[in-house]
């Protein structure tokens, strides 16, 4: 018989007809012996990971003590105790900020101005960003080329230089004259927009004794709606006619929201805004500063070009068959791209757009070149004024930090429920 | 297996490489002591100046820098390695001229930064002289008719974020109940055509800097400006070393004082060569002549710094009276003239 055979080994052959199993190597054992430790591959995968996670560790340890010694030697506090300590200066476009407040207070009121800058450049830059991007695909030839000339103007260009530039071509040596000559724009009577080149006046909603009663009532007309809408899916799945559970839900909540109104009388008065004696200040109304508006609208310009190259990239990958199956049951362009192409398009979409929100986000720490006091820019001032830089640049990473895991978190719950799982 | 092995050693190196360039670093900055030898070592002097300052500390195309402070860092050069030339100008802006000192990057800070007790105690430095008393003012359009300070209620006011500039406006219209809009830049090249196109109404800095200002605006065209005559507060400025080395301090004191004391004298770089250590003025020959005794500093050190660079008159004269601030009656004026002035060093003796 063929096979194998051992050395030594009476051949099994001899004895015919009878099968005898090796009293000495058992075939079934493993051939090969166990290789030396430090040739055994296990071993050593566990080593190296061991040794980087100490060279690791140990490089920033001994980083950190460098930083700390050095502090020690010039006599700079290691601690976060500057936060209790007056901030000793003014902040720009802010007359409710006392001086003599805490840092930490000023720190709030930058993570307040980020913020604010923040939403209103995202509201804007998805807006447009949609828009822009379905245009470039557009048939019409003027509106799609206009709409490739601004993405590949504004994607182009660093943010920064679209930040100055706003702020320059807009407020400073823009159309706008300075506070005292400038005339407001009149609505009813009232001056509804002033436009200077330092700041602008809208009007604004001052709450009145009857807010807290108002808004009351919308919740519950909000929870009503949320009744409704449900009460109408539920008509619609059995009857199998459309069910305009939007339209019943919203219809209950203005109606309630009307009817609070009337019961609680005086809600919202309109404050209206007013150039002071002095021809300095706006009284009244809502103010948006220069630098509030060079950021958030440049920053929304700026990010718009991405988003729309985002959506119309992920447009394109809606495969082709959607688009002529919806053509042939005759569906208008407009039905066909709200219904079909956007909901498959856009779940693509999401994950880049993310992480566009975040980019603006933290590009409005560019604000500094506009004077908008957001956040970096008063740790600048606060660093420049004596308070220790290394804590002060960790306090500012660690906010960019929550707002970028807030924004990613939260988007990322909506990412998981519509997004196509392929693996 | 062989990527992985690769990986580990190129780790462990870069540990080791770090590890050993720690370890330098560790003693070249232990205890703070020893920026005199690094200096002499390295053969030129590290200062940190202002780029954009015109009569202060100013860049043109070619590179080379000139101003008042500039000047200062050579006299600190010729002082210290003998060699007014031998100097590496470090740019810096308000937000990393302390850092930069801080850290090392520049042995001495000569860009008109103000002399005050946070700085002493927080930042950890060291301020060794005041080379120039000056005052922060207040410039506004001359057609605007404001006087007082107490016209400009309201007002936005542009001025340089991270200065004493922003501070002291703070405090001093807080005291006087003025209620005001600070308008605030990281850059006077940003702040100026804020200004210039009145989104701004008011500017307020040093009145040094105020005088620059002043002047480029007017002589490029641009509207006449009336710088007022209050002064909301005193600004001394002057070089900074880092705390902790004593040693290196008085060397760039005594470097700088060398030039007020020799104007004092009388001495200047015209006539210095004709002074000798046998000079019948005891205080004349001890300057020209004499040793340094324990300072650090050679033996020369004075006709090194007046006949490289010259006494503090002619580096006045030459960068700061241009602007329009001349020198005599003047809060810089020497004590012993009785002018009003306020230069006073200790004698060299």
């Amino acid at each position: 018989m063929g096979g194998r055979h051992f050395a030594g080994r009476p051949s099994s052959v001899a004895t015919a007809g009878k099968l005898v199993s090796s009293p000495t190597v058992d075939p079934t054992a493993q051939r090969h012996p166990t290789a030396v430790w430090y040739r055994n591959v296990r071993v050593l995968r566990f080593v190296g990971q061991g040794v980087a996670v100490v060279a690791v560790v140990g490089l920033l340890a001994w980083l950190f003590n460098n930083l700390v010694n050095s502090l020690d030697r010039l006599n700079i506090g290691t601690d976060f105790g500057f936060l209790d300590r007056p901030t000793d200066f003014q902040i720009p476009f802010d007359e409710g900020f006392d001086p003599r407040s805490s840092v930490r207070s000023m720190v709030l009121v930058g993570v307040k101005n980020t913020l604010v800058a923040g939403a209103f450049g995202i509201a804007l830059a998805s807006i447009l960003g949609v828009l822009i991007g379905i245009a470039r695909l557009s048939s019409n030839w003027l509106v799609a080329r206009l709409a490739t000339v601004y993405v590949e103007t504004l994607r182009n260009i660093p943010p920064l230089v679209v930040i100055i530039f706003f702020g320059f071509a807009v407020f400073t040596f823009g159309p706008f004259p300075i506070l005292r000559d400038a005339e407001g724009l009149s609505l009813f009577g009232n001056t509804a927009l002033i436009l200077s080149n330092t700041v602008w006046g809208v009007p604004s909603l001052v709450a009145g004794d009857g807010t807290g009663m108002f808004w009351i009532f919308v919740l519950a007309g909000v929870v009503l709606a949320a009744g409704v809408a449900r009460w109408r899916t539920a008509v619609g799945e059995r009857t199998g006619r459309p069910h305009h559970r939007v339209a019943y839900a919203f219809g209950t909540l203005v109606a309630v929201a009307v009817a609070g109104a009337f019961v609680a009388g005086d809600v919202y008065s309109v404050s209206w805004p007013a150039i002071s004696e002095n021809g300095r200040r706006i009284l009244g109304g809502f103010q948006l500063n220069f630098g509030f508006i060079s950021v958030a609208v440049a920053l929304g310009l700026y990010t718009a070009s991405h988003i729309a190259e985002i959506v119309r990239g992920s447009i394109l990958a809606v495969p082709m068959g959607q688009s002529e199956a919806a053509n042939s049951v005759a569906l208008t362009s407009f039905q066909r791209y709200r219904h079909v192409v956007l909901p498959q398009a856009l779940r693509i979409a999401v994950p880049p757009i993310i992480s566009q929100y975040l980019n603006l986000v933290k590009n409005t720490s560019l604000g500094v070149a506009v004077s908008y006091a957001e956040i970096t820019f008063l740790t600048q001032s606060s660093i420049g004024n004596g308070r220790p830089a290394p804590q002060s640049i960790a306090v500012l990473m660690g906010v960019y930090l929550v707002f970028s895991l807030t924004i990613s978190f939260v988007l990322n719950l909506y990412n998981r429920r519509i997004q196509l799982v392929e693996r | 297996m062989k990527l992985t092995k690769r990986w580990l050693v190129l780790l462990l190196s870069l540990v080791l490489v770090g590890a050993a360039c720690g370890d330098d670093d560790d003693d070249d900055a232990g205890g703070g002591s020893g920026t005199l030898e690094e200096v002499r070592d390295r053969g030129t002097l590290r200062c940190g100046v202002n780029s954009v300052l015109p009569g202060f500390g100013l860049v043109d195309e070619a590179g080379n820098y000139t101003g008042f402070d500039v000047d200062f860092c050579k006299v600190v050069a010729a002082g210290v390695l003998g060699d007014a030339g031998a100097v590496e100008y470090v740019p810096l802006g308000v937000e990393d001229r302390f850092t930069a000192l801080q850290s090392g990057e520049v042995d001495v800070l000569l860009r008109n930064s103000t002399w005050t007790a946070t700085r002493d105690g927080q930042e950890g430095l060291t301020f060794v002289f005041t080379t120039f008393y000056d005052g922060q003012g207040v410039m506004v359009p001359a057609d605007s008719g404001f006087t007082t300070l107490e016209d400009l209620a309201d007002a936005n006011v542009c001025t340089l974020t991270g200065t004493t500039t922003e501070l002291n406006l703070t405090s001093v219209f807080n005291a006087r109940g003025i209620p005001f809009n600070p308008v605030t830049f990281t850059d006077s090249a940003e702040l100026r055509p804020a200004y210039e196109a009145g989104q701004c109404e008011v500017w307020t800095s040093d009145r040094s800097q105020l005088a620059a200002f002043k002047l480029a605006i007017e002589s490029e065209g641009g509207a006449e400006q009336h710088i007022m005559d209050e002064t909301i507060s005193k600004e001394p400025l002057g070089p900074a070393v880092r705390d902790g080395d004593s040693a290196w301090a008085q060397a760039v004191q005594w470097s700088v004082m060398a030039t007020v004391i020799a104007w004092e004298l009388g001495i200047d770089s015209s006539n210095v060569g004709s002074f000798t250590a046998d000079d019948a003025n005891p205080a004349i020959a001890r300057f020209v002549g004499g040793a340094a005794p324990g300072l650090g500093l050679d033996a020369d050190f004075a006709v090194q710094i007046i006949s490289q660079v010259g006494n503090y008159e002619e580096i006045y004269t030459e960068h700061i009276a241009p602007l329009g601030l001349p020198l005599e009656g003047s809060t810089n004026d020497l004590w012993t003239n009785g002018n009003g002035g306020v230069m006073y060093v200790p004698p060299y003796s």
